[in-house]
């Protein structure tokens, strides 16, 4: 249904799997990253149509790879999402400062990933 | 959770990796839990710990594994509250962390279908709740109690039925954390669940515990004071948790309270007053919106309409130069190559079945039993006997490549022997508190790789060892401080590669070894000690069957079976263990064991045209032997001198009678040595030294006195492996004691 490309940055390696499984499933184009350093050196190479990030990672942590990405030109009109068990009003806050799209929270449903997914891209 | 496997397919797959990342948090964790110090925690460890449990919740949820999401959730918990500095950690947290760890091994092992029984995990959560539910201070004396409270759930309005056996195991696990009562359910589409319950936990726990089977969105928790329903409590439970702040413990008393904020559930309610909504758009996209769960911070059609007006995306190098077509290609192939980057990253590591592995070790050893025997006809068919097949290039390259081959299918089954050690810390912590003692363990060369199957070996002897040093070696506190020590006694375990064999030494900086005492309980044992034995000569007797020393048999150490199991273990594996002690300074045991059992370097030897391989690790050196130089000494039978020694002689001719014996004195005498004794086995002539690959008599037929497997040599002919070890012992026996 369609090319566009997603980048799933989870330092869980069965999290991003998983998140991996259910957009490939529905055709879309997804890389992997392991951490948000990871993500940055990809988006560097690459403008994704979108990014779905956990939150605590190790070496960068979900919001700061936000602010990162939203710095970077052409990430402006990419939608990043964070998907996190962490919900706490005050780190959605941040996630919302540093320029992120959306807040998800694991465990997530896949089919509702979608339909969020699907609306932005 | 039911609906997430359909859309994930294969969950099978993700279950797999999950409990493999999950084993390896948790040994992380325990590694991190033994180390910290309570009275100044690093940050740092703290969050890894926090990551670790965070990551196994989030899949955990994911996957189904709800007792393991409800675990660690409890942990989470606990660890943001010590993390956030709100009391001082206490070693009651890290034993609850601990056995939580183990606790959540036990629950992989029972989701993998290893363990039939689902670990009862209440008295470890109970455990959990009550480190939560500690005030600031942790002085003791000031413990609360485990406050119980009361609340009412209402699960509605039920788009779709519960699955019946996930309600019906929630209630049942509300009911063992405490009391569920005046249970109303009405599961149909549109119907409503409801229930009354109290235990020791806040609303949030209850609802954390409740949404792992029902939507959050569905659930409605009020809480209850004593005396039915009070309609300002409710409300107040309502708003409270709008702000995120907990009803069930006064904002003022706690700071505990904030890391209570439930994640999940929060989200909803919260949002939906202290947000606006999203701008309008299709009506029924809003409203499937606003059941997300998920807060959007800008609409989708917004950034669609973004996007659309945005310029063509190109890499952030390219962004200057503005050239598009060539551009994008670039960065499809610099993602490709990305791509393909982190699958690799990915397939670093592959879990494969041991028996294949196994299959494999086997077939590369036909394989080198193979090349042998064509090299050998290729030299007969070339050169004749005397020949080399050398000058032969294509057999040359097949034995190189085989060599090859062999080395690299046997390093698959090496492990690192930090797979024994990691064990320890734990193990040491376990029984100096019960002992109260205090040791410090450490560890070098954790990373030295031998064989999987040595490993499994190898541990039991270890293990004791290492319980032997708690309890026998390293003295109580006040006893070292006597001794001018520092009060924590310390453990060193080290491993190290020499040559085909992985050293390990178990050191400790206790007592020593008590000569005298040795020398009086082998007195008592009926052993005769010659006054002139050497310190070392004492030392040996620790191994003698039935020793202890112990001057009360503990729980920790036993009773009498000891270290000569140890040492029989060690020698089964082919190795030999030292010791060396200074009195008041500690004792050193060292374990040698070969990297692996599965090929030996051999030297083969023939009696009466039968060909019998010995380990070359224990052949010491060989010398031609005429048959006047043999001396039968009274009450020890043949002996050969060496040198400055009387070796007992073993003749192999009579240990395995050949078929046909050719009549001769003399012969080759090779001098062995296993454990200290020396022996001269006497046999024909040598054949050759060479690489020989280990079949076991055991499997293949049955378990030999003298002899520890066969191997199939290069004509296609089987040839038995000597027990060294034993025949010597046996030697020992025919020379009446040597003592």
């Amino acid at each position: 249904m369609t090319n566009k490309s997603i980048l799933v940055v989870d330092d869980t390696r069965s999290m991003r799997k998983m998140v991996a499984a259910v957009l490939q499933g529905a055709g879309y184009e997804v890389a992997e990253a392991g951490d948000g350093i990871e993500a940055l050196e990809l988006a560097r190479e690459r403008v994704y149509d979108l990014v779905v990030t956990d939150h605590n990672m190790p070496r960068m942590d979900g919001v700061t790879l936000v602010r990162e990405l939203r710095a970077l030109p052409n990430y402006d009109p990419v939608a990043l999402i964070v998907l996190s068990t962490e919900v706490s009003p005050e780190l959605k806050q941040k996630g919302r400062e540093a320029g992120a799209s959306g807040w998800m929270a694991k465990p997530f449903d896949p089919q509702r990933m979608l339909d969020i997914v699907g609306k932005f891209i | 959770m039911s609906t997430v496997s359909s859309k994930l397919g294969d969950a099978d797959t993700f279950r797999e990796i999950f409990f493999e990342e999950t084993q390896e948090h948790l040994a992380n964790v325990e590694a991190i839990l033994l180390r910290l110090d309570t009275d100044a925690p690093q940050p740092d460890d703290l969050n890894a710990i926090f990551r670790a449990v965070h990551s196994i919740k989030g899949s955990a949820g994911m996957l189904g594994c709800t007792d393991m999401a409800a675990l660690t959730h409890l942990q989470e918990n606990l660890l943001d509250l010590l993390r956030k500095g709100e009391r001082p950690i206490g070693k009651g947290d890290i034993d609850a962390m601990l056995k939580a760890g183990d606790t959540v091994r036990s629950q992989v092992l029972h989701h993998r279908g290893l363990l039939s029984e689902a670990p009862d995990s209440s008295q470890v959560e109970a455990m959990m709740l009550e480190r939560v539910s500690l005030p600031s201070t942790d002085a003791p004396g000031t413990q609360a109690g485990l406050v119980l409270r009361s609340f009412t759930v209402r699960l509605a309005p039920l788009s779709d039925p519960i699955d019946g056996a996930e309600l019906d195991m929630m209630l049942q696990g509300l009911g063992e954390m405490g009391l569920v009562e005046n249970t109303v359910v009405d599961n149909v589409a549109g119907g409503s669940v409801r229930f009354d319950v109290s235990l020791q936990g806040t609303a949030t726990d209850l609802e954390s515990v409740l949404s792992l089977v029902v939507a959050p969105d569905l659930i409605l928790i009020e809480t209850r004071v004593q005396g039915g329903l009070d309609p300002v409590a409710e409300t107040a439970a309502v708003l409270a948790q709008a702000a995120g702040t907990n009803i069930a413990q006064p904002a003022s008393t706690d700071d505990g309270d904030e890391f209570f904020v439930d994640p999940a559930l929060f989200k909803r309610r919260g949002q939906a007053a202290a947000e606006p909504a999203p701008p309008a758009v299709e009506s029924d996209r809003a409203a499937s919106a606003a059941d997300l769960p998920i807060d959007l911070f800008v609409t989708p059609e917004e950034f669609k309409r973004r996007r659309a007006t945005a310029p063509v995306a190109e890499p952030a190098e390219a962004a200057e130069t503005f050239a598009p077509a060539a551009a994008s290609d670039n960065a499809r192939r610099a993602a490709d190559a990305a791509m393909q980057a982190a699958a690799a990253s990915d397939a670093t590591f592959i879990r494969v079945a041991t028996e294949k592995v196994d299959l494999l070790v086997n077939l590369v050893g036909e394989l080198v039993i193979t090349e042998a025997m064509l090299a050998r006809q290729g030299t007969l068919v070339e050169t004749g006997a005397a020949g080399h097949y050398g000058n032969n290039t294509g057999l040359a390259d097949l034995s190189r490549h085989t060599r090859n081959l062999q080395e690299a299918v046997l390093a698959i089954r090496m492990l690192p022997i930090s797979n024994v050690f990691s064990r320890f810390p734990r193990l040491v912590r376990e029984l100096s508190s019960r002992l109260g003692k205090r040791v410090e363990v450490r560890m070098s060369g954790e990373t030295t790789e031998l064989d999987r199957g040595l490993i499994e070996k190898i541990s039991d002897p270890l293990t004791h060892l290492v319980r032997n040093a708690v309890d026998h070696g390293l003295e109580a506190p006040e006893a070292r401080i006597a001794a001018g020590k520092p009060p924590v006694g310390v453990i060193n375990l080290r491993a190290s590669q020499r040559g085909g064999n992985i050293v390990i030494e178990v050191s400790d900086d206790g007592r020593g070894l008590d000569v005298e005492r040795i020398r009086a309980r082998a007195a008592e044992c009926g052993m005769v000690v010659p006054d002139d034995a050497t310190d070392e000569d004492i030392w040996a007797l620790i191994f003698e069957a039935g020793f202890s020393t112990a001057e009360e048999v503990t729980d920790v150490s036993g009773r009498g079976v000891g270290m000569d199991v140890v040492k029989r273990n060690i020698q089964s594996l082919s190795g030999t263990i030292d010791l060396f002690s200074t009195p008041g300074q500690g004792m050193r045991v060292t374990v040698s064991v070969p990297l692996t059992l599965a090929i030996m370097e051999a030297m083969t030897v023939s009696v009466g045209g039968e060909v019998y391989v010995l380990p070359l690790a224990c052949v010491v050196e060989s010398r031609s032997v005429e048959a006047g130089e043999i001396h039968t000494l009274p009450g020890q039978g043949d002996t050969l001198r060496v040198r400055d020694d009387y070796l007992p002689v073993l003749e192999l001719a009579k240990l395995f009678p050949p078929k046909a014996r050719s009549a001769q004195g003399g012969g080759i005498a090779v001098i062995v040595e296993t454990d200290g004794c020396d022996a001269a086995l006497l046999v024909d002539e040598l054949v050759g030294q060479q690489q020989v690959v280990v079949k076991s008599l055991e499997t293949n037929f049955r378990k030999v006195p003298g002899l520890s497997g066969a191997t199939v040599m290069g004509d296609g002919s089987v040839a038995l492996i000597l027990d060294v070890g034993h025949l010597v012992r046996l030697a020992g026996r025919e020379g009446a004691m040597l003592l």
